[in-house]
């Protein structure tokens, strides 16, 4: 039981820096949707993007954010969440939808698995570490949408790549 | 910041080393480039701009604006003089000259769309509306592209929403640009969504209702797909406001038959419901019935479910019987007793987490019942029984349950009202729950919670009850151990973290808080919301590094929000996101008028002072350094905004010991109110620099026509200090008590209590007597003479009063027990604040003085007086510096002896009540990190009280 609505700048949600929210609110403010508890505790957000072009059959929504507060957790949240980015990437035309995440994070790469996401690379060293830990690799993941009805989108790579062979 | 493109141009060619070196921040090679380049090539201005760029980021500001104002008054207009001056001017944060440089760009290039989109968009960057309006429409009419109608019809809305009058906007702004989309509506040439959104922001805050209404169910609706429900949500809204309850409430009935958990839908459900019931549409019996059999149905449909039933509608039968109970309908009765229906909630939905927070909402309904929380333990479910009797859960479901019921426990006030060894009993039961529930987490990563963490959490709120309750500090100890094991094990619990931070600083000891913030990671906003937490208490406990340190980050923050938010009101406008630009502009609205904001501002000023002014700069130089004036005042005190999060601490207290509004507002009143009396005590030190000032000019220039708008300025900011004293007697009287995981108190209390306000303000009010004795000369002012004097005297004994406020034991051990006096170290500081501030005052008195004193023996001699005696006044001031001189002897002394006390001191001969080895451990550890931050407060104050006596060495006349 959530009230899901659209982003506003009410609401302060800190784990980025206020420029980050704001690019992302200026350009795409319908890929931004915060959940609110009953008691107007903030439960969650989710924020994405569209990019890539229709000609290279790249034109995709990508998640750039997915978080749930502590308190509300295993209730289905984060799939929730995840199936409205969808359908905005499917209005919007798009091939896929696609994320970044730890290798590390088997939580999230599980959860992503169940809601339909394959490993679509291996992007070596992603995730740059602070205080002297290695650099952390992170795994594309995909989703095909309706649009791209082979699913050529998600045919895993064989090779890693590197994070500035990626756009 | 490249060039682009145009390989063709050769000075494109010849300009690019200059940009690779300003690009990898080798600005010295770029300006010799740039001198190089312009040695040859005299009238390439682009070259001569970025040598400026590489002189701004050398710190050769005069220069770099010189030199750029040469190139802009040429009025250029190719690309790259003009780009390269935009970027500098941002840099100097001067983004009205970039207005001007594109206004004059248009004139001589006037059919350039990329210089008139330029201009629109330096327009935006300093909020000039109404020229964004006019250049928007000149855009269109070089080239009719919809967006760049739609910007100048958007920049109407702007001049709305910030005009003053709010009729000019009603019956000019708006209308005007309603006619102006309208038009666009006729030629059928809407073309965007953003357009469609922005016609529907028009209608809206025209009130036209019926309008908008008919835009969003019509064909130009149908151009809202982006954001998902756009359509239903904004008729949702306008049905309640155009009181169309029967739409209203099918549309919710709908909203909800699709999706069963969206919990906004039930309020607009009930509301529009009990709307059509009050206005007799629906008779009420039937009415109620529609909205229980609504209820009723949606559960039916989730119980059937095998899996992941959703909690919106066992939970909106809830909120129905609150609604019904309110309106006195005995018919809430046939949808079930509410503990009965909370009780099936928890079974549903005890092991999520959130249980709690969805039940508190309703607990009231539970009023007046007489219940025995244990019966709801029942069905927990899976648990095993360990040594000792003990039940405990055995799986994480099974804790979350039984934790669920503990702070249900809780939030019916069932721990407040036992006795202290009840509440003891429950402590120990909360520990052996959280102990054994950390073989849950024995696996968990560093970043990762521990599934009994809660319980931990609840025990250290029991602990403070108990120390609150009964005064007895070993409580305090024992929760700080006891946090500090939680954190052992769970390094990244923020409510570990933040209920330590508190605790450490009511017990006046800083230094673990520093740690302890620090590891919160606290980010960008967080700074507004909760930095409070440590301004606080940094500099009040006496860490003024610390304190300075956290004044910076929290300032640098505040100063890069106002430049960021600019440049994303133009993305906005780029993008055609209009419903985000006034939102855009109430988020830099909101953090510039935070109260925060302005107590950091207020109190870095204050703390520069007290560490530096007199001791590093002199007084008067320090406050130039500031720009600090009297006369001006840079706190918006009628629009100012309590950003605190003052619910940042987790609590499962009952309602009637929960944070209230009256708290809220209370805490509010007493901040502003310490602000103000801050703000003038740092005004009126800068009005006390500008008495000597005033007197060197008058001898210097002859006459000086300053001098009485000084005079009635420092007593106008007097007169507003003793108000502000007198308002905060009587809200002192009054004294809010706050709840203790709430907002803290200001130090206005404790400043009263101690004399310091009371003694600032007598010296200050000297600012107003020297101006006069200045005016008056030494022969004729026998009665000011006696006044100042009088001042004088009761200053030392004020100062004297002060200082044996100071005196005790900030820790001493008894019987066994630790016992902190926190408020000695307060008042220490309180101390050095007001010592600082009299021998400022003291300072200023001798070079106001001097110069009287000499003028008067060179009139003595000329008339050959033989009357030798001393004026008053400065016998008086002599007194005044012996006086300070021993009083400031005392406090070191005692400091002194604190330090010593403190190192000799042996924590470790403590005997603790009986605690595992582990639970010792942690509790020692607290107490050494409180011993430490003690010894390092008394260290940094005994510091600089040593630096302010060195200064009065130097007060003679």
């Amino acid at each position: 039981m959530t009230t899901l609505r659209a982003f506003t700048c009410s609401l302060t949600v800190p784990q980025y820096g206020i420029p980050f929210y704001l690019q992302y609110l200026a350009h795409w403010p319908e890929y931004f949707i915060v959940a609110e508890a009953p008691g107007g505790e903030l439960m969650g957000y989710i924020m994405g993007k569209a990019e890539g072009s229709v000609a290279r059959e790249d034109w995709h929504g990508h998640v750039t954010a997915l978080s749930v507060a502590p308190e509300f957790r295993r209730l289905g949240l984060a799939a929730k969440l995840m199936d409205m980015l969808e359908e905005i990437s499917e209005r919007k035309g798009g091939f896929f939808v696609d994320l970044f995440v730890r290798v590390s994070n088997q939580v999230a790469v599980s959860m992503y698995k169940q809601l339909g996401y394959s490993v679509y690379r291996t992007v070596i060293e992603y995730y740059s570490a602070s205080n002297g830990d290695p650099d952390e690799d992170a795994y594309d993941m995909r989703k095909a949408l309706s649009r791209d009805t082979e699913k050529r989108s998600i045919i895993p790579l064989p090779h890693p790549v590197r994070p500035e062979d990626i756009e | 910041m490249a060039a682009r493109g145009h390989v063709q141009d050769p000075n494109d060619r010849r300009l690019r080393p200059i940009y690779d070196y300003l690009d990898n921040g080798n600005n010295k090679m770029a300006i010799q480039q740039a001198d190089k380049l312009l040695k040859k090539h005299k009238d390439l201005h682009c070259a001569k701009v970025l040598k400026a760029i590489g002189l701004q980021r050398t710190g050769k500001q005069d220069e770099a604006f010189t030199l750029a104002q040469e190139v802009a008054t040429l009025e250029p207009t190719d690309d790259n003089s003009l780009q390269a001056l935009t970027i500098l001017y941002r840099e100097m944060h001067r983004p009205e000259l970039v207005t001007k440089l594109y206004e004059a760009a248009v004139k001589k290039v006037p059919l350039s769309e990329e210089y008139h989109s330029h201009l629109f968009m330096a327009y935006a960057r300093v909020g000039e509306y109404k020229k964004m309006q006019q250049a928007g429409m000149a855009l269109y009419k070089i080239v009719p592209k919809n967006p760049y109608y739609f910007w100048s019809v958007m920049s109407l809305v702007m001049q709305a929403i910030s005009a003053q009058d709010e009729k000019l906007a009603q019956t000019m702004f708006l209308p005007l640009a309603e006619r102006m989309v309208e038009k666009m509506v006729k030629e059928e040439k809407i073309e965007a969504e953003a357009e469609v959104q922005l016609y529907f922001m028009i209608l809206e805050r025209l009130g036209k209702c019926e309008e908008a209404l008919e835009v969003i169910r019509g064909p130009l609706g149908e151009k809202l797909t982006s954001e998902l429900q756009s359509r239903e949500s904004k008729c949702m809204m306008l049905y309640q406001r155009l009181q169309r309850w029967p739409e209203g409430n099918a549309l919710a009935s709908k909203l909800l038959l699709k999706n069963p958990d969206d919990w906004q839908f039930y309020s607009c459900y009930f509301d529009s419901l009990f709307h059509l019931i009050d206005q007799s549409w629906t008779e009420e019996g039937e009415g109620f019935h529609l909205a229980m059999t609504f209820v009723e149905d949606r559960i039916k449909a989730e119980d059937q479910k095998e899996t992941r039933q959703l909690r919106g509608p066992y939970l909106g039968r809830l909120e129905l019987i609150h609604r019904l109970r309110e309106r006195g309908c005995p018919e809430e009765a046939q949808l079930g007793e509410p503990w009965d229906l909370m009780t099936q909630y928890f079974s549903q939905f005890g092991d999520k987490p959130c249980c709690i927070t969805d039940l508190k909402l309703y607990l009231p309904a539970l009023k007046g019942r007489v219940f025995c929380v244990s019966c709801v333990a029942v069905p927990l479910g899976g648990e095993s029984e360990e040594e000792g009797g003990s039940v405990f859960p055995e799986d994480t479901k099974a804790l979350q349950r039984h934790l669920c019921v503990c702070q249900l426990s809780r939030a019916l006030g069932l721990h407040h009202a036992l006795s202290p060894e009840g509440k003891l009993r429950v402590i120990r039961d909360l520990k052996a729950h959280y102990h054994h529930g950390l073989k849950f987490g024995a696996t968990a990563l560093k970043t990762e919670l521990q599934f009994s963490d809660m319980y931990c959490l609840m025990a250290a709120h029991v602990y403070v009850d108990l120390w609150k309750e009964t005064g007895e500090e070993s409580m305090a100890w024992q929760g700080i151990g006891l946090l500090q094991e939680g954190l052992s094990h769970s390094p990244s619990n923020a409510q570990f973290k933040l209920l330590l931070l508190l605790l450490y600083c009511h017990l006046g000891a800083f230094e673990p808080v520093v740690d302890l913030y620090s590891s919160l990671d606290a980010k960008h906003v967080q700074h507004d919301t909760i930095g409070y937490l440590l301004t606080r208490y940094a500099e009040p406990l006496g860490q003024f590094a610390a304190a300075s340190q956290s004044c910076n980050f929290t300032l640098r923050f505040f100063h890069s929000n106002q430049k960021d938010t600019s440049e994303y009101i133009i993305q906005a406008y780029k993008y055609g996101a209009f419903e985000k630009i006034p939102e855009f502009i109430a988020l830099r609205s909101r953090l510039n008028q935070s109260l925060h904001f302005a107590q950091v501002r207020t109190e870095r000023m204050l703390l520069d002072l007290f560490l530096e002014a007199d001791i590093v700069l002199s007084l008067e130089e320090s406050v130039k350094s500031m720009s600090l004036t009297p006369e001006e005042d840079d706190i918006p005190w009628d629009t100012l905004r309590d950003n605190r999060d003052l619910t940042v601490l987790t609590s499962w207290d009952p309602r009637d010991r929960s944070l209230t509004e009256e708290h809220r507002r209370a805490s509010m009143e007493e901040e502003c109110l310490w602000l103000r009396m801050r703000s003038l005590t740092l005004r009126l030190l800068a009005a006390l620099t500008a008495l000597g000032r005033a007197h060197q000019q008058q001898n210097s220039l002859g006459s000086e026509n300053g001098v009485g708008d000084k005079a009635s300025v420092a007593a106008r900011l007097f007169s507003q200090l003793e108000q502000a004293l007198q308002s905060a007697a009587c809200l002192s009287e009054k004294r809010s008590q706050y709840p203790f995981l709430g907002p803290p108190s200001t130090r206005l209390a404790a400043a009263l209590a101690c004399g310091s306000c009371q003694c600032q303000t007598s010296a200050l009010q000297l600012t107003v007597h020297l101006q006069e004795l200045e005016t008056m000369g030494l022969d004729e002012s026998t009665e000011l003479q006696t006044r100042i004097c009088n001042t004088f005297k009761s200053l030392v004994i004020q100062l004297q009063e002060m200082s044996n406020k100071c005196n005790g034991d900030l820790l001493e051990m008894k019987d066994s027990r630790l016992k902190t006096q926190p408020s000695l170290l307060e008042n220490l500081v309180f101390f050095l604040e007001t010592m600082s501030v009299v021998l400022w005052v003291a300072s200023q008195c001798a070079k106001v003085i001097r110069p009287l004193k000499a003028s008067l023996q060179k009139k003595k001699k000329k008339k050959k007086d033989t009357n030798t005696a001393t004026p008053a006044v400065v016998c008086g001031f002599q007194v005044l510096t012996g006086g300070l001189q021993e009083v400031l002897s005392q406090v070191l002394e005692h400091i002194k002896t604190q330090e010593l006390g403190l190192t000799a001191l042996k924590l470790a001969s403590l005997t603790l009540e009986p605690h595992t080895q582990e639970e010792e451990s942690f509790i020692r550890a607290g107490m050494d990190k409180v011993h430490s931050s003690y010894l390092r407060s008394l260290q940094e104050l005994g510091d600089l009280l040593k630096r302010r006596a060195e200064t009065l060495k130097t007060l003679k006349i």
